[in-house]
């Protein structure tokens, strides 16, 4: 078999890592493709700085191989670890990356906002911009089957702690055997030219479901318009407890357009021009002006010198091509 | 400090300033070669030049006496100090005259084109000017030596021809270098050699006029053949040019006897005249006393005679002094033919003397006329000009004299032209305006002699010097005066264009390459022109033959061509011992064509009416059984030729040329004549341009296109009212490889981008999610209106980018029943302003402000750029026929080399713009392979790491181009780019345009990475590097014009890659496309039509391959860089990111597949077994892993996984 990695050859894999066991994956050989290779995963139990009750019952893996899924992790389990039963499969980015929906939580920030649209100063309900999405709201999926970024990190929970505890412990004895896990293609959800062609369609909803969502997405946008509108009007009526008026956008009808504060500014530099005293009427302000002009071209005159002696510099001389 | 007009006249020398404070005996008299070499000094400067008179040159620019510089340059340096000393004194008040102007001029910018011009000019010539000095010692050294051997040689008695000739041969085995006819051998004047009457170093080397830029440097040394030695009649019938010929032989006998030294001799014709043979002396390279090599230059002996020699009024241009063999009667003379060129040859040996007068004379009346004959001389020979006879016959001489005269008054005739006051580079540019403007071929300009009467040949220029003469351009043709006035005329125009500095193209580049400098060059061996080429009167013959071969062509071909030039193959030095060479039996000429791209494929000409009875006759005549009479529209009954346009017959201006060689000049030739002309546009498919313009095959979706605008701006109950419809796609700016649609292809495989715009409105969401969804609204109601409105219109809402909510969300394909396919886009002006306020905001985190400035970066480019953009380039390519498919050639090439994921269209289309906006040293190429092969050349020369692309579309139009600052301030943002980014990680290539000066849009976020960028330059150096090769083969005459297959420059080699992925063809475009014009010609036609239309449209957009490829970008973006060609090639390359695929520590988030490696800090440890820890693990990039991944990710896409590098 012909390695990519012949340095690996120099020394056996370890086996642990800091607290990950690494568990090699046999790949499957292809049609395309025929060398056996590997894949490593980085596996311990999941521990969150911030515990939640799916964490004990969790496994934390890390290096996941793209086509990586919940059915594929299901079957791992099941299959060659002895029926660690998966709950289900937490990735953490997969391409496409869809924008989370998950709601705002009291208190916890913009973090886990529509990424980061939220702005931190807004009232909890409120969020600052567009809408939290719901599968009612949200425009139609146009990938069938996600892949995930190469070298990201899954959380599989299983159903109960038992299990996961138990899976760890086969996986910590295969890896000291030494056995073989295999990796296996999903052939249903098949990747390559079906995932394709199936993308394709997809990209085209039909015209209804497109419309129904639009709908659905903009009764929920003017709904939220006007919470926020009602909560911007709050706050410009009352006022902190340091006795702060906070300054929000709204107060008339419509945005100010921008476009329009600065054609009035130019408007107002221009008729300031047109006003002011004449640059050339006194025999100091030619005086001064020419100077500066002069002053203007020798410094231009350096700047070439510059320039053409940085560009021999490096281009050495210049000499016509022969 | 007030600049002083000091100042100014300093910088008005081309000197630098400090030169200028040097004393002038450095400059002029201190050089070493002019103490031991004259014996006698003279004391006056008039007195030198007249009394010694006595060494000259009419090779290069004549010359200066050393005797001169030596004492009399001393006396002459002493009132030169004196005027400039005067000068500054009567400054201050100069200074305060002009006070009161303004003073933008004070530095430089008046009487130089900018500072920048100026300075480089300085530099160029710095670098041009031969060293004098330590450098040239071992030449001057040698010099003294031939000339203490030349004036010991013993005199000769005289002898008979015969006689004469015999002995040389057999006592030194020097062969006398005759010219032809070989003298008579019953002629009656005795040949005899005695001590020439002096001996000097001439031309352009003691002067200092001298450019020693890659040739090398050619020093003269004139030998002035003593009076005595000649008869009043021999300035006939070549007596003079026997007896010359003879003394010659007898020198080379001399010095070839002597013992002292160990140079090198060989004959060779003085500027290719084959009646002024002279000698040639190279070093010997053996490191020997004499041998010189390290001076870099050759020693050419050359003989003169002294002015009175013969009467002046003899050899005036309209005399005959060549007569004919059966007669002597001298009274018939005045009805013989004049033979000009024989007597200016005669005339040049004479007046070496008088040129050395004149030029030295200016050279010190005028302190920028030695730098601008330099200048001139770098000029001449950047476009392959030089004195030589097969050269074009202007040289460096010509244009010193040329400017000489210039800068005197006329008498009677007012103000000169050029004026001594002049800098060196408004002299250069007063000397272009001359010849540019001027045609000396129709107007002779006489120079101080207003009673003689000059016989005009067809087209030969005349430039006659009245005091000496002389009609200085006598050696040059009719061509070769045509292509000088070409050349000085892009030159005004280059100088002229005030936005960029066009320093470049005046010196630098070499104008005269073949492939750049002509669309179509055709092929003659020279056996099938004159098969007898030992013949005597050879060369006559010869220039005969070539100038009926021009005159025929030029009347054929009218204002299909702007040029037609012919190229001789180069003649060698030979042998001292040998006769001159016959001409080579193996060598051609070339001719070459630049064409005209509006008339060059015009399939019909029209000749004189029928009434016209000489006319038409005389057409007839000329066309032969071609001519028919014809019928046109406008009533008109006129005769005609007509050229066929179908398949197969090649292009028209092939044709014109084949029937012209078979009717005129003889069956032999035309086929023999090989001609290749567009041979690149062949690898394009209708790469050739068609009738008058290169758009045709994009003529069928530009109509699509209007009808369907034309709909959509019909439609009624649209919510908004319509502000525009523009395109934004390749396919809609004749710019994609293949034309959209084809015969064979019948329904577009790709939709062509357009976008609309509404009228502003305030109903509008304020929030960029929100605006997605309305413009989804809008898009249904859009589609479902225009199917109303059109039933044959097929529409379908599509969403796009999911993984990023802020760009765009949403377009409308419209395919309409004739095949083409659209892709709708609405723009929102005021998402721009949303996205640019959230990236002020504070209050997001980086990410999403990083997301912003992404989108806002996107939205700019596909709603604001890419339309300007393509209304831009198609205004160009309707301007310029041959841009379209230059265009599309330029991206094959790219796309070939599996470089486009790298490069935006729109950048690539830049690059063509250029060689089209700013054409020079050329004028705007005339077909796609001239177009392809000055934007490789450019490529290929591109300095991006300190240069900036600036393409100014506006130039083309009739108000001149941008203003003076903008460049200034694209220049200024990019410098500001190197300096935030100087590493080159962010924005490589910087390319801007007067649309769009801030001249990153196409090529932020590294594209093209470095790497990649590198790698374009180094293909394009290979391609040029290769045409070059090709070129010198063709010129030495060892390859054919067709030797390069053009396929050549679009094959790289695989072997660069780490691995390839081969994908399956079936599913890839081009393979997809072949399978189609497979079906289309075995399915029968109702089967067909029933099969396109069950697609029904269904995969217009369709590209498993492009989705594929743009996922790889997506997810190893980062540790692969990806090359492919993206028209639909099967070739998918990759190589490592070597910054992301090194060993490293261990990380939990390693951003890629690894690999655990045991590190190297458990090897420290012996009998350690490898355990846990974290600082003994690190890891590696699992290439396998990935390839394995890949290899899944694509499944029956990829046939197969090549590793080519472990």
């Amino acid at each position: 078999m012909p390695s990519l990695n012949p340095t690996r050859n120099v020394a056996p894999t370890p086996q642990k890592v800091a607290d990950y066991i690494i568990l090699p994956l046999t790949l499957p050989s292809l049609p395309s493709l025929q060398t056996i290779a590997k894949h490593y995963l980085y596996i311990r139990p999941h521990a969150p700085k911030l515990p939640d009750p799916d964490s004990e019952r969790s496994l934390f893996i890390a290096n996941v191989p793209i086509d990586a899924t919940e059915e594929g992790f299901r079957k791992l389990f099941a299959e060659q670890f002895d029926g660690g039963r998966v709950e289900r499969v937490e990735f953490e980015a997969s391409v496409p990356q869809y924008p989370t929906t998950r709601k705002r939580k009291e208190g916890s920030g913009g973090q886990n906002g529509v990424r980061g649209k939220k702005r931190k100063r807004d009232d909890a309900e409120v969020v600052a911009e567009g809408v939290i999405e719901d599968e009612e709201t949200r425009l139609p999926r146009v990938w069938g089957r996600e892949v995930r970024e190469s070298g990201s990190s899954a959380v599989v929970v299983f159903v109960d702690r038992a299990s996961a505890r138990g899976v760890m412990k086969e996986i910590e004895k295969a890896v000291k055997k030494g056995r073989e896990i295999k990796w296996k293609l999903d052939d249903e959800n098949g990747l390559g030219v079906k995932r394709y062609r199936t993308h394709h369609s997809l990209t085209f909803p039909p015209k209804p479901i497109l419309q129904a969502s639009i709908n659905a997405y903009l009764t929920a946008f003017n709904r939220a318009e006007i919470a926020r509108n009602r909560v911007r009007a709050r706050q410009r009526a009352v006022p902190d407890e340091d006795g702060f008026i906070t300054v929000t956008r709204g107060g008339r009808n419509g945005p100010v357009r921008i476009e329009d504060a600065e054609a009035a500014k130019e408007k107002l530099e221009e008729r300031k021009k047109k006003k002011g005293v004449m640059e050339d009427f006194y025999r100091f302000q030619v005086r001064e002006k020419r100077k500066e002009r002069e002053g203007e071209l020798r410094r231009k005159f350096e700047e070439d010198r510059r320039k053409v002696s940085e560009m021999r510099e490096r281009r050495g001389r210049i000499v016509p091509m022969s | 400090m007030a600049p002083s007009v000091t100042k100014r006249r300093k910088l008005s020398h081309t000197d630098n300033g400090d030169e200028d404070d040097a004393p002038f005996s450095e400059r002029f008299g201190g050089s070493p070669n002019d103490t031991d070499l004259s014996a006698d000094d003279s004391t006056e400067v008039e007195d030198a030049v007249e009394s010694d008179g006595s060494m000259a040159s009419e090779d290069e620019e004549a010359a200066l006496a050393k005797e001169e510089a030596h004492e009399g340059g001393r006396g002459k340096e002493s009132i030169v100090n004196q005027k400039i000393r005067s000068q500054a004194r009567r400054d201050p008040n100069t200074n305060k005259r002009r006070a009161d102007i303004p003073l933008d001029g004070v530095y430089t910018a008046e009487i130089f084109k900018s500072n920048m011009f100026k300075l480089q000019v300085d530099e160029l010539l710095e670098q041009v000017r031969p060293e004098y000095g330590q450098k040239q010692a071992p030449a001057e050294n040698a010099m003294r030596s031939l000339k203490a051997i030349i004036e010991r040689i013993p005199s000769r008695d005289p002898l008979s021809v015969h006689d004469a000739e015999r002995y040389l041969m057999i006592s030194s085995k020097v062969a006398t270098p005759f010219p032809h006819p070989r003298p008579p051998r019953d002629a009656k004047y005795k040949l005899q050699y005695d001590r020439p009457s002096s001996i000097n170093v001439a031309g352009s080397y003691p002067l200092k006029m001298a450019t020693s830029a890659g040739e090398k440097l050619a020093i003269d040394l004139v030998i002035t053949m003593p009076s005595a030695m000649f008869q009043d009649k021999d300035y006939l019938n070549y007596r003079y040019f026997y007896k010359r010929a003879y003394y010659l032989a007898c020198i080379a006998a001399g010095i070839k006897e002597s013992k002292e030294h160990k140079f090198k001799l060989t004959f060779d014709c003085l500027n290719g005249n084959h009646l002024q043979p002279i000698i040639v002396v190279s070093p010997s390279g053996d490191g020997s006393p004499d041998d010189f090599s390290g001076s870099k230059c050759r020693i050419h002996i050359i003989l003169a005679a002294a002015e009175q020699t013969f009467p002046c009024g003899k050899l005036l241009p309209e005399k005959n002094c060549v007569r004919p063999t059966c007669s002597d009667d001298e009274n018939s003379a005045k009805t013989l033919d004049p033979t000009p060129i024989y007597n200016a040859t005669l005339k040049v040996d004479l007046s070496v003397t008088a040129y050395l007068k004149l030029l030295h004379a200016t050279s010190s009346r005028c302190d920028a006329y030695k730098d601008a004959c330099m200048l001139g001389r770098i000029w001449l020979k950047q476009r392959g000009f030089c004195s030589h006879i097969r050269k074009g016959g202007f040289g460096n001489f010509e244009w010193a004299a040329i400017m000489a005269m210039l800068l005197q008054s006329k008498p009677g005739a007012g103000v000169p032209l050029l004026s001594s006051g002049f800098s060196s580079y408004q002299l250069f540019k007063a000397t272009l305006q001359f010849l540019a403007n001027r045609d000396l071929s129709r107007v002779p300009f006489v120079f101080e002699a207003n009673d003689t009467n000059l016989t005009r040949t067809e087209g030969t220029p005349i430039f006659f010097d009245g005091p000496r003469g002389l009609n200085i351009l006598f050696k040059m043709t009719p061509w070769s005066y045509k292509l000088l006035q070409q050349e000085a005329s892009i030159a005004v125009k280059m100088l002229a264009d005030s936005t960029f500095d066009q320093f470049e193209p005046t010196f630098i580049l070499r104008a005269d390459p073949l492939s750049y400098r002509y669309d179509s060059v055709l092929e003659i061996p020279i056996l099938s022109l004159i098969q007898d080429i030992n013949e005597e009167n050879f060369n006559k013959k010869f220039s005969e033959t070539c100038r009926k071969l021009y005159n025929v062509l030029l009347r054929a071909l009218g204002n299909r061509v702007t040029l037609i030039s012919i190229i001789l193959p180069e003649e060698e030095t030979w042998p001292l011992g040998s006769s001159k060479p016959f001409v080579n039996r193996e060598g051609r000429l070339l001719l070459g064509f630049a064409t005209d791209s509006v008339n060059s494929e015009r399939t019909v000409d029209h000749g004189p009416a029928a009434e016209n009875k000489n006319e038409a006759a005389s057409f007839r005549k000329f066309w032969g059984e071609k001519a028919e009479l014809r019928r046109f529209k406008d009533g008109s009954i006129l005769e005609s030729v007509v050229w066929s346009q179908k398949e197969g017959s090649g292009p028209i201006l092939k044709q014109i040329i084949q029937f012209i060689l078979r009717r005129h000049i003889s069956a032999d030739v035309a086929d023999k004549a090989i001609i290749a002309g567009n041979q690149f546009a062949t690898l394009i498919p209708s790469g050739d341009i068609v009738g008058q313009s290169g758009t045709a095959p994009f003529l069928s979706i530009m109509n699509a296109f209007s009808a369907l605008e034309k709909d959509i701006r019909n439609l009624e109950n649209l919510p908004l009212q319509i502000r525009h419809i523009l395109g934004a796609d390749p396919q809609l700016r004749y710019s994609s490889i293949d034309p959209p649609r084809t015969v064979t292809h019948r329904q577009m495989s790709i939709p062509a981008s357009i976008i609309i715009q509404f009228e502003g409105s305030g109903r509008w969401p304020d929030d960029l999610a929100a605006i997605q969804r309305t413009k989804i609204a809008f898009l249904l109601k859009l589609a479902e209106l225009l199917s109303e409105h059109n039933p044959e219109l097929t529409t379908r809402v599509g969403l796009e980018n999911p993984s990023y909510p802020s760009q765009n969300q949403s377009f409308l394909d419209i395919t309409t029943s004739s095949g083409h396919s659209f892709r709708l886009r609405i723009h929102h002006e005021r998402e721009a302003t949303l996205l640019e306020r959230r990236l002020k905001d504070k209050t997001f985190d980086g990410t999403s402000r990083e997301a912003a400035a992404l989108a806002l970066a996107v939205y700019k480019s596909s709603f604001l750029r890419i339309p300007a953009h393509t209304q831009a380039i198609q205004t160009l390519c309707t301007r310029f026929p041959a841009v379209s498919p230059s265009i599309r050639l330029v991206k094959k090439w790219f796309t070939s080399h599996l470089l486009t994921p790298h490069f935006a269209p729109e950048l690539i289309e830049l690059l063509v713009a250029r060689t089209f906006l700013q054409p020079y040293p050329w004028n705007v190429p005339a077909c796609a392979t001239t177009g392809f092969l000055r934007t490789l050349f450019w490529i290929s020369r591109w300095d991006w790491r300190y240069t900036p692309l600036i393409v100014d579309f506006s130039s083309a139009e009739e108000r001149a181009g941008m203003k003076a600052d903008e460049p200034t301030a694209i220049t200024t943002r990019f410098e500001a780019w190197r300096r935030i980014d100087p590493a080159l990680n962010r924005v490589v290539l910087f390319a801007a345009s007067n649309l769009d000066p801030e001249g990153a849009t196409w090529t932020d976020r590294a594209r093209p990475a470095k790497v990649v960028a590198g790698r374009m330059t180094a293909l394009a150096r290979a391609a040029v590097a290769a045409l070059k090769d090709n070129e010198s083969m063709i010129a030495a005459g060892k390859a054919s014009l067709l030797a390069l297959e053009p396929e050549m420059l679009f094959v790289s080699s695989l072997t660069d890659y780490d691995f390839v992925l081969h994908l399956a063809p079936r599913y890839t475009r081009a393979g997809k496309a072949k399978k189609e014009a497979r079906a289309d010609n075995s399915m029968f036609k109702n089967l067909q039509l029933q099969a396109e239309a069950d697609k029904g449209g269904e995969l217009v957009g369709y590209d498993p391959v492009t989705l594929f490829t743009d996922e790889l970008q997506e997810i190893y973006g980062h540790a692969v860089i990806w090359f492919y060609d993206t028209e639909g090639g099967d070739t998918v390359a990759g190589l490592w990111n070597p910054a992301m695929t090194a060993r490293r520590s261990w990380r939990v988030r390693g951003g890629y597949s690894s690999v655990p490696l045991a590190g190297t800090g458990t090897r420290r440890g012996k009998g350690e077994e490898v355990t846990g820890e974290v600082d003994g693990v690190e890891v590696e990039i699992n290439k396998e892993g990935i390839l394995n991944e890949i290899a899944r990710l694509g499944g029956e896409l990829v046939e197969r996984v090549e590793i080519l590098k472990k």
